[in-house]
């Protein structure tokens, strides 16, 4: 288990490198001056005349060779010094860590409410395979998975925030507001969890120990709660993960349509608007987060699955 | 102590019946032994006994007693205090009867809670006496551990343990050793003897291995077809069996020795291994050699027997021979006779698993055409495929089914078919008919036998069954810790094995040895 823990660690800080590099490049691999850019991300006034450009350049070390530029970049980063934003003129932190907080928040609600929902519909059409409950409950969860989010929320939008007035249409103030974004976001993850708890259930159910628990003197129930359920429930965790990492980033859709302040916002008006700070801020700590949270998951993966982890207890 | 009786049962589901009146009577301290082939019936006697039927079977007549209490109709939270309580039962293949997920404390507290009411510290010292009465060494770490942990025997040990922790009158087991070599048969048989004498146990065992009925048990039922054909004391019906489906059956498990010795003198080296090593792993996850300087040769048309417990290396040796691992050292020829084809065909394999070995969802044809895909066209593959099911025996109809739709028998045929396909010098058998019962076995033995006859195929036979060296292997070569520790002739190994566990091994595999003991015990308790 240490040398997994050690190993994965590794190529978790090996592939935030890496991609960071990537994101470090931006502003030389795209159109424009690189240093000019370089100097608008670290200086507060417009610089203009040649000479200034020249002192300044030297001054924050732009002629040095690109990897002791990226290890300084990187080294403010991790500081919390992630430039200034070519459009607001204001630090990038400011931005992208209140961002990031929003997003988070929003998707962790969304998830949550996906494994709730998730959790007794795959049990119980597990448990009911074949029959009518299960089919019922497999076909609706299924189509949730062809109701696009652009669809649906202008759907949610105008039953529940026009016509009925329950909720806010948009925003981000009360935790009402959060009630229309978090459906949108949980429905197809919802779908996606229900498939995976009921064919994990249907796996665990049939497996071999169980009918020897049986034997052992437990009942029915007794065997579902201690023996499938629990074992049937592994595979959700990577899922999970899968998800959660994937929404960081992904709730673009439903940050715009309900005019959420979040990351995907975020990143959206910095890729419109050429905002390259920002847009790098928001980049490396979305990919950051999302290769710790699968680190995370495979973790826990071994955990729940000694088997996997081959470890001795 | 309560006696089990079933009387006049009969089980089936709709348009079939498995179990045809069968009545039967298991004494405290009884060992009773029901035998059959496989699909016989006896699997599900015992499952009827607990109640734990395949959802589609029921019990249709007749009645299960224990010690006057009907089980046939007791109530679901009656027949949960009986399982695993008063009736303990011990299952085949037993690490996959383990949640793989919690650990062996975990699994053992549970009848101890629900039958005896332990918990806490009460429980958790219970599990520890319970590991070690079962002969764990080490209870501590047997508690700690994860079921895939523990080895084969002492994942039986462990079943055992928790069959125990109920306090049961009377343990069902079903087929507990067959998944086990000889040593380890006979320690875990001996350890249910013991509890038999000690506490007054009822055995019911379930098997098709009819040696170990001999040494340990009192009287022998035989099944076929969901009846009982056959029942009486050990001793009357294996030296005077009545039907012959107990004669086949017997002739099955005893196999005759070899009588062949001569005919491979003069014969080519086919394969030779000078000093070949593997080593799995490196740096500090280096463990101890899978293969040690293992140095041996196969004559044409020799049949040599490769003997060792599971960890010996004997797995190792057939891959590494036929390519599937790369070895660390030492050097691996194949001389073959000229225009014998290209080399890596030459030597094939034939697995364990025959279920394992084919893909379900391709019929037997596509997969054994698959490799005559390049150079063959499709008339001359038919050809040739129609001629190996000829040779293995096979109904060439088997061709278009899957092999979910096939028995283990007929899949090992199709193995030994798509092995042969491949026109090889060398037929490396890994274990190829452990998986089976007794009388399939039978079958795949004369077959290999036969090839081995007519086309001068040499075949290295690995296995932990010494009836199926004595009976087919000119030579024997044993594997310990990765090492060849013996190589010599059948009847020599026999008669005189040199290496301490080459006689272990062959002292485990003389059914008698337990018989007299046994009898000896008989006649000390009187």
């Amino acid at each position: 288990m240490l040398t997994f823990l050690a190993k994965r660690t590794a190529t978790l800080v090996a592939a935030v490198l890496l991609s960071s590099y990537a994101v470090f490049l931006i502003p030389y691999v795209t159109p424009g001056d690189p240093v000019r850019k370089i100097i608008r991300s670290r200086v507060a006034g417009d610089v203009v005349d040649e000479s200034t450009v020249k002192a300044l350049s030297d001054s924050l070390g732009l002629q040095d060779p690109l990897p002791v530029q990226y290890l300084r970049w990187l080294g403010d980063f991790f500081t919390g010094d992630m430039g200034l934003s070519h459009i607001s003129r204001t630090p990038v932190a400011d931005q992208v860590i209140p961002a990031l907080g929003i997003t988070l928040s929003l998707v962790i609600v969304a998830l949550g409410t996906a494994v709730v929902v998730a959790l007794p519909l795959g049990i119980i059409a597990a448990l009911r395979q074949g029959g009518r409950t299960d089919k019922m409950i497999t076909t609706i969860t299924q189509s949730f998975i062809a109701m696009p989010e652009y669809w649906l929320a202008p759907l949610l939008v105008l039953v529940f925030a026009l016509k009925l007035s329950l909720l806010p249409s948009a925003g981000w103030s009360t935790p009402a507001s959060m009630v229309l974004p978090a459906a949108t976001l949980a429905l197809r993850p919802i779908s996606f969890f229900t498939s995976a708890v009921r064919s994990g259930v249907i796996d665990a159910l049939e497996a071999e120990h169980i009918p020897a628990a049986r034997a052992r003197g437990l009942s029915r129930t007794q065997t579902i709660l201690h023996h499938v359920v629990p074992n049937g429930l592994v595979p959700l965790s990577t899922l999970f993960a899968v998800w959660f990492a994937g929404l960081l980033g992904g709730s673009v859709i439903v940050e715009v349509i309900f005019a959420i302040p979040g990351m995907g916002r975020l990143l959206y008006d910095a890729v419109i608007n050429s905002d390259i700070p920002l847009a790098q801020g928001g980049v490396v700590l979305v990919v950051g987060l999302a290769v710790a949270i699968t680190t995370l998951a495979d973790f826990l993966h071994r955990i729940l699955s000694p088997k996997v982890g081959g470890t001795l207890a | 102590m309560p006696e089990l009786v079933i009387e006049n049962l009969s089980v089936g589901g709709p348009g079939r019946t498995v179990l045809h009146g069968v009545s039967l009577t298991v004494r405290p301290g009884e060992f009773v032994a029901l035998v059959g082939g496989s699909g016989s019936g006896k699997t599900m006697t015992a499952r009827s006994v607990l109640q734990l039927l395949p959802p589609a079977l029921g019990v249709q007549r007749g009645s299960v007693r224990l010690g006057g209490q009907e089980i046939t109709t007791a109530s679901e939270t009656e027949l949960n205090r009986l399982r695993g309580g008063r009736l303990g039962m011990l299952f085949q293949q037993p690490k996959k009867m383990f949640n793989p997920n919690r650990t062996i404390r975990k699994h053992l507290l549970e009848p101890l809670k629900l039958h005896g009411g332990l918990r806490g510290r009460a429980a958790e010292a219970k599990v520890l006496d319970l590991l070690a009465e079962v002969g764990f060494e080490n209870p501590e770490w047997g508690a700690r551990a994860y079921p895939h942990q523990l080895s084969g025997g002492m994942a039986q040990r462990a079943m055992t343990a928790m069959a125990l922790a109920g306090q049961p009158e009377i343990l069902l087991a079903d087929e507990p050793t067959s998944a086990l070599d000889k040593v380890l048969e006979q320690q875990v048989l001996e350890l249910l003897d013991r509890e038999r004498i000690q506490r007054g146990l009822g055995i019911l065992y379930i098997t098709h291995n009819l040696a170990s009925v001999a040494a340990f048990a009192d009287r022998v039922m035989v099944m076929q077809d969901g009846k009982i054909v056959e029942s009486g004391t050990t001793e009357s019906v294996l030296r005077n069996p009545q039907t012959g489906y107990t004669r086949k059956l017997l002739e099955a498990s005893s196999l005759a020795p070899s009588g062949t010795l001569d005919t491979v003198g003069g014969q080519p080296d086919v394969l030779t291994l000078a000093n070949v090593g593997k080593q799995f792993g490196s740096g500090r996850r280096r463990g101890r050699p899978a293969l040690d300087d293992v140095s041996l040769t196969l004559k044409r048309g020799e049949i040599l027997g490769v003997l060792g417990q599971s960890g010996s290396g004997k797995s190792t040796l057939a891959r590494a021979i036929v390519g599937l691992e790369t070895i660390s050292g030492g050097t691996m020829s194949r001389a073959l006779s000229p225009g014998a084809g290209d080399a890596p065909t030459a030597v094939q394999m034939v697995f364990q698993e025959p279920h394992d070995s084919f893909d379900p969802r391709m019929t037997l044809r596509a997969s054994l055409e698959a490799p005559l895909r390049r150079g063959l066209d499709p008339v001359e593959r038919s050809r040739r495929l129609g001629q190996v099911m000829e040779d293995v025996e096979l109904d060439p109809a088997l061709l278009e089914r899957r092999p979910g739709d096939c028995s283990g028998g007929q899949l090992q045929r199709a193995t030994i078919a798509r092995a042969l396909l491949m026109e090889p010098e060398v037929l490396i058998c890994d274990e190829a008919t452990s998986a089976l019962d007794a009388l399939t076995q039978r079958t795949i033995l004369d077959l290999l036998q036969r090839l081995n006859r007519k086309r001068g195929l040499s075949l290295m036979v690995i296995t932990h069954d010494m009836d199926v060296v004595r009976h087919m292997c000119q030579r024997v070569a044993v594997l310990y810790q990765g090492r060849l520790v013996e190589l010599t002739d059948t009847h020599r190994f026999f008669a005189d094995p040199q290496h301490p566990h080459s006689q272990d091994l062959v002292s485990a595999a003389i059914p008698c040895r337990g018989l007299h003991l046994k009898r000896m015990r008989a006649a000390a308790s009187v």
